[in-house]
Formats: structure tokens, C-alpha cells, sequence
């Protein structure tokens, strides 16, 4: 019972993780740049949500609306201000934690900086394997595998995918052939923003909607991306995974007898870092260095 | 050949080394100013001029929520105070600095505020970190008297430092004895990893055990954690009856629901968070905190008309204002202290020299007030204030003990 409570949460976590690295991952190989405002991307996608909840909408209405209207605010920041630093990784990374810095605020501003539920359109738990498990945790879990699933589908199957990866081996040679790189990339980021949305907006009813829900996801998914390696697909789903098992599979490490005294919470925490930088320290690159897809 | 390429790019772009450089300065700049002080200036002159009061609390940043209740709060009481013709005569001046949530801007916002602007008395800081910061260059190299208004872990009995939230015997004597007579024996500590739970964890621990309890864990987690499924199951394995808690936002909220979806409530679990005010109703839905017991010096609930009189009057002032009068967010206590720093100067006949105030504010007392009077307790730089225990019930607080003049038990 206990083991498939410990499953059920971890899978959970871990989808939530993958969600948020998903969209940074995709930014980051594409055009090099980290994108520090993913976070706020995140943190607009909850909003979007929260919005339609106070307003008396269906939440699951704003769900779906969340991953098109942070799509196109993605839109309009990379045309306006982002495209300008592909060039400049350091400034890119000052540039975007920049828009990150002012997104929060304006959202700290407007929720008072105060903290607000939103419910979840499914509520409730169920009985799985005798194990009582929180209907909306489950949800999360299948969709997450249907994005993931379809995003690699996307890519791997679909013309656009191909001009896209084509844009990533190497981007002069795409546009000799005729593909544009500006409208890729901005379709890109545009892309990666409307994922960050969709993760925010599905992890809100299990958080709550704060100004700094995102910035929690940030740092930890930037981990992920670094842990993945940057120019495939598969890594940073990989990297989002281990992190997303690691941060609450450690903390059940202070179960197991004789460990209690030894894993606190905090150092389970640091944990998950220890563990990254071993892992970045053996394997440079990612796990994944070779064979784009 | 890298950077012949991004130089050819970003020249292609748009964006210069110089121009880049010329931006972050401008920006830099614009931070580094900031926009976070105010003035509200006296109305009308006097011989000995203005009495000067320092408001220093958090505007901005992630508990501004709180902050902005008590500059708002301190607004109230001021404007009511020089509508009423200030103190012994003297008009009240108000001057507000930011302390962003960031004690080294604190600090340098502390300074301006005693040697720019000269002023009497500092109130403010919300967090026990802001006050340790900011108490030095107020109290000792500042030579200014100092007022803080949060509920806190206690053990601060600085010269000229006056505490007027309540302290954990205040919010703990009551609430766990109700807490245990009530059937729950097995408590949990799950809390937050700073000063404060550390403390007040200490004192609950001993009231808890004085009392036939039992304590079956304390934990600390950082204090960003949103993820708790190891310790529900803690919690539901051991059959803790009572969870005491001092995990804080944003970790309380997926904590309560996680507790609440593993059928804690359910199965008769109680709830007790002894920070919980009005701000922190709606972190959860009703039904996962619902019967959560608080013990604070004010619920909006509170029957007393003057206490109504002063959530009417707050209102009347702030119609529009997201920020509300609230025990946990120091509006009660910034109230208090400012009433009670009214006294002692009334008391030194408008005399606002440090020591005579301090003096005076030693045996200060107000008769009425948020959640009721209270008096400055001699030479222990804390107050005796009424303490309430509530409960949440569909969303709000019903107040179902009130317990008179509680003791701080602290110096």
C-alpha cells in the first residue's frame, strides 16, 4: 500500500517537472538561450486559470485557453525583445530573467501578493490498489504522457518538425534551403511558452496560484535541462524526470530505518542537487550527447 | 570566429556591447533609487514641531501584503490621531521607507529614516530577520526608540525595543491545553526551517508534554518545499491526532491538501496553525481547513464594537484596498504599539526625548483597541493582550474562546 502511494506521488511530481522542462528544453536547443522568464510563463499559464475561476468559468475552460493565450504573449515578447539576444546567450539569460522579474511583479501586484486556491475540475481521490490517490494527480499523469508523446510525434513525424530540427543541426544551411529561421524560432518560443502555460495551468489546483510559483520550478528545471543536454528532445524529459523523482523520492528516504536521523527534510533537499552535479560532473554533456532526433 | 559571428549578429540586430551596457545603467539606476518612501507631512505648526514617526515595513516584495495592511493601518491611526489634535498638542508626522523584504535595503532605508528625516520612533520590520537587522542601526547607533508589531518566537528584550505582537506563551498557553482537552494526545510539529518555528516549536514542545501530550515528530523543511506526500503519510501511519503546524506559504497550501486528499479531517484529525488569519483563508478551499484552530490577539469575527468600530473605520479609509486588517500581518500590533506609544508621550506631556518615552511606555496602557485594551508589561518590553482561539468554518473564523489580558511570559 505504502509502495504504491510512494509510485503514485512520485510519478505525480515527476509529471509536473517534465511538463515545466518540456518548454525550456525546446527553447534551449533551439535557439541556445535559456529562457529565465519560463518561470512567469508557468506562472501566467496558473493565472490565465485562476482568472477564469474567479470569473465564475469552467476552470477546465481556462486550462485550455491558458496554453494559447501564454503562446501568444511568448509571441509577442520574442518578436519585440527576445529574438534580439539569440546572439547574446549571457544577456539573453539577464534579458529574459528581466521579463521573468517584471511578469512577477505585475502578477504580485494584482494578486496582492497573496496566495488563492483554485479548484480542481476533477476533485477528489480514488482507491487504487486499496490506496486512496487524488483524482486530479492521476489526470495530470496521463496528459503529461499524451503531450510528451504528441510533442515527439510533433517533432519527429511532422514536415514543420523537420524544418524545426533542421533549424537546430544547423541554421545557416536551413536557410539556404529556403526555411525561415525568424518565423521558426518565433513559432519556437511561442511553442515552448504555450507548453509553460499548460504546465502551469495544470499544476495550479495542486499548488495555488502565488507570484512566485514559477521562480520554485525555475531553478530546478534549469537543473533538468543541464542534466538532459541540450539539442535533443528526449534529454531534458529525461533530466525532468530524475529531478522530478529525486525532489519527493528523497524525502521518503528518512522512512527507512536507521536513515531517520541521517535524511532530514533540508538535507534531502540538497540532496537532489548533490546527486545533479555528480551526474553533470560524470556526464558533461546530458545523458543524452549523441543522435538528434 | 565565434565572436566575429556574434558580433556580426548582434550588430545585425541591433543591440551594441555599449548599447547594452547604457541600458543595464539606466535600469540599475531606476532599481537602485527605488520608489518606496513617503511622507505625511503635519497639518498644522507647533512650537516643539512635529512629533515624527518611522513606519519601516515591507511595501514590496513577498509579504507585502502584510506591510501594506500596517503602512495602511498606521495611516488610520495617525489621521485619526491629528483629527483628535495630535499628541499633547503636537501634530503627528508619518514617514514611510520600504524595506522591501530585503535587509540590506532595509538597513540603508532604516538609516535614512533616522538621519535624514530625524524621526522619533521607527515601527515596522515583520519578519524576525528584518527585526534583528534593522533593531542595531535603530536602537543602538540609531539612539531611537523601536517599536515592533508581528506575532514572533519571543527571547527579544533589547533596551528601547518594545514588542507588541504576541509572543508563543500568549499564543500557545491557551491553544494547546483546548487543543488536548479536546482528545488530541498525539501532536505533529511539520514546520518551516527558519527561527521562528524552531522557537516556537521549543515552547509548544513544553506545553505540550506539561499537559499529557505527546509530541510523535518535528520536522523542518526548506521553506519553498510544495511537496509533502512523505510526510502525510507520516502523519496518517503514525495516527497523529493534531497537527501543529508551522510550514508557511507557499508549502502550507499543498500541504493542507495533501493532508486533506490522504482523509486527515476525515478520520478526526484536527488542525492548529497558530499564524492563520483572515489573509490565509483562501490558500486552501474551506473544506481542507475546515475546524483549523488559530490563536491570534484579533479575528475580524470579534464581537467587540470598538474592534468593529476600527474594521468600519479601515474600511471607510481604504475602500478599495486588497490589504486587510489582520492579526497576522502586524496590523493589530502596529495599532497597539502606535496607541500605546501615544500614551507614553501624553504621559511625558509631548516630551519625545528617548528615555523619558521609555520611561513612560513601561507602564503605558490602552483601554481599548483590536481584540480589546492592553498594557505594556513594566520592564519586559512586551504586552498583555487579550488572546482569541477561532475556528474556520466554511471559510471564516468563528471565535470560540476568548481568554482576558494573557501574559507575554517573556524577559
Amino acid at each position: 500500500m505504502e509502495v504504491v502511494k510512494l509510485v503514485f506521488d512520485i510519478l505525480a511530481f515527476t509529471s509536473i517537472m517534465v511538463l515545466v522542462v518540456l518548454g525550456l528544453g525546446v527553447i534551449a536547443s533551439m535557439m541556445g538561450i535559456f529562457n529565465f522568464a519560463h518561470g512567469e510563463f508557468v506562472l501566467l499559464g496558473a493565472y490565465t486559470v485562476y482568472l477564469f475561476s474567479t470569473a465564475g468559468l469552467p476552470v477546465w475552460l481556462g486550462m485550455l485557453v491558458a496554453p494559447v493565450v501564454v503562446g501568444a504573449i511568448g509571441l509577442v515578447l520574442e518578436r519585440g525583445i527576445v529574438h534580439r539576444f539569440y546572439a547574446l546567450p549571457v544577456a539573453a539569460m539577464l534579458g529574459t530573467w528581466a521579463l521573468g522579474l517584471i511578469i512577477r511583479e505585475i502578477v504580485r501586484g494584482l494578486l496582492g501578493g497573496l496566495y488563492y486556491n483554485v479548484p480542481e475540475p476533477v476533485p477528489g481521490s480514488f482507491s487504487l490498489f486499496g490506496t486512496e490517490v487524488s483524482a486530479w494527480r492521476a489526470i495530470v499523469i496521463v496528459v503529461t504522457v499524451l503531450i510528451v508523446a504528441g510533442c515527439y510525434a510533433f517533432m519527429t513525424r511532422t514536415s514543420y518538425g523537420l524544418r524545426i530540427r533542421a533549424a537546430l543541426e544547423n541554421p545557416a544551411l536551413a536557410r539556404s534551403c529556403g526555411i525561415s529561421t525568424t518565423q521558426l524560432y518565433a513559432f519556437t518560443f511561442a511553442f515552448g511558452a504555450a507548453l509553460a502555460g499548460l504546465a502551469g495551468a495544470l499544476m495550479v489546483p495542486l499548488f495555488q496560484i502565488f507570484a512566485d510559483l514559477g521562480v520554485r520550478f525555475l531553478v530546478q528545471g534549469f537543473l533538468s535541462v543541464m542534466l538532459g543536454g541540450i539539442g535533443t528532445f528526449e534529454g531534458p524529459v529525461l533530466g525532468g524526470a530524475l529531478i522530478g523523482a529525486m525532489v519527493p523520492g528523497f524525502q521518503w528516504l528518512r522512512e527507512i530505518p536507521g536513515l531517520s536521523n541521517l535524511v532530514n527534510p533540508v538535507f534531502a533537499e540538497v540532496l537532489v542537487f548533490v546527486v545533479a552535479i555528480v551526474i553533470v560532473r560524470l556526464r558533461p554533456y546530458g545523458f543524452i550527447k549523441q543522435g538528434r532526433i | 570566429m565565434a565572436d566575429d559571428f556574434n558580433e556580426r549578429e548582434a550588430r545585425r540586430r541591433g543591440v551594441s556591447r555599449r548599447g547594452f551596457l547604457q541600458g543595464s545603467v539606466t535600469a540599475a539606476g531606476a532599481i537602485a533609487i527605488g520608489t518606496g518612501n513617503w511622507v505625511l507631512p503635519a497639518k498644522w505648526a507647533h512650537a516643539a514641531g512635529p512629533i515624527k514617526i518611522g513606519i519601516a515595513t515591507d511595501i514590496t516584495g513577498p509579504i507585502g501584503y502584510a506591510g501594506n495592511a500596517d503602512w495602511n493601518t498606521a495611516q488610520l491611526v495617525v489621521k485619526q490621531i491629528n483629527d483628535a489634535g495630535g499628541i499633547a498638542g503636537r501634530p503627528v508626522e508619518l514617514y514611510l521607507e520600504d524595506t522591501a523584504s530585503n535587509e540590506t535595503v532595509a538597513v540603508g532605508n532604516v538609516r535614512k529614516l533616522i538621519q535624514q528625516n530625524q524621526v522619533d520612533m521607527v515601527l515596522g520590520g515583520i519578519t524576525s530577520s528584518m527585526r534583528q537587522a534593522i533593531k542595531d542601526p535603530i536602537v543602538r547607533r540609531g539612539r531611537t526608540l523601536y517599536i515592533y508589531p508581528q506575532l514572533y518566537e519571543g527571547q527579544e528584550c533589547t533596551k528601547y525595543l518594545f514588542n507588541t505582537g504576541p509572543t508563543p506563551a500568549q499564543q500557545c498557553d491557551r491553544l494547546i491545553p483546548w487543543l488536548i482537552a479536546k482528545g488530541n494526545k498525539r501532536f505533529a510539529l511539520p514546520s518551516a526551517n527558519y527561527v521562528w518555528p524552531h522557537l516556537l516549536n521549543e515552547y509548544a514542545r513544553k506545553v505540550i508534554e506539561a499537559n499529557g501530550g505527546e509530541v510523535i515528530f518535528e520536522e523542518y523543511y526548506p521553506l519553498d518545499q510544495i511537496e509533502y506526500s512523505a510526510t502525510v503519510s507520516k502523519i496518517v501511519g503514525e495516527k497523529v491526532d493534531c497537527v501543529f503546524n508551522t510550514v508557511i506559504p507557499p508549502g502550507v497550501g499543498p500541504f493542507f491538501k495533501q493532508l486533506y486528499e490522504a482523509g486527515f479531517q476525515k478520520n478526526g484529525g484536527q488542525l492548529a496553525c497558530v499564524y492563520y488569519d483572515e489573509n490565509l483563508l483562501n490558500v486552501n478551499k474551506q473544506e481542507e481547513m475546515e475546524g483549523l484552530a488559530s490563536c491570534l490577539d484579533f479575528f475580524q469575527d470579534i464581537e467587540d464594537p470598538f474592534s468593529q468600530q476600527i474594521l468600519a473605520d479601515y474600511k471607510a479609509m481604504f475602500p478599495d484596498t486588497p490589504y486587510q486588517f489582520t492579526a497576522g500581518s502586524a496590523a493589530s500590533g502596529t495599532w497597539r504599539g502606535l496607541k500605546l506609544y501615544e500614551q507614553a508621550v501624553i504621559a511625558t506631556n509631548g516630551d519625545v526625548d528617548r528615555d523619558a518615552v521609555n520611561e513612560a511606555m513601561q507602564t503605558a496602557k490602552i483601554a481599548q483597541g483590536p481584540g480589546g485594551g492592553s498594557e505594556v508589561v513594566p520592564g519586559k518590553w512586551h504586552c498583555k493582550m487579550n488572546m482569541y482561539i477561532a475556528q474556520a468554518h466554511e471559510g471564516k473564523y468563528d471565535v470560540v474562546e476568548k481568554y482576558d489580558m494573557v501574559d507575554p511570559k517573556e524577559c
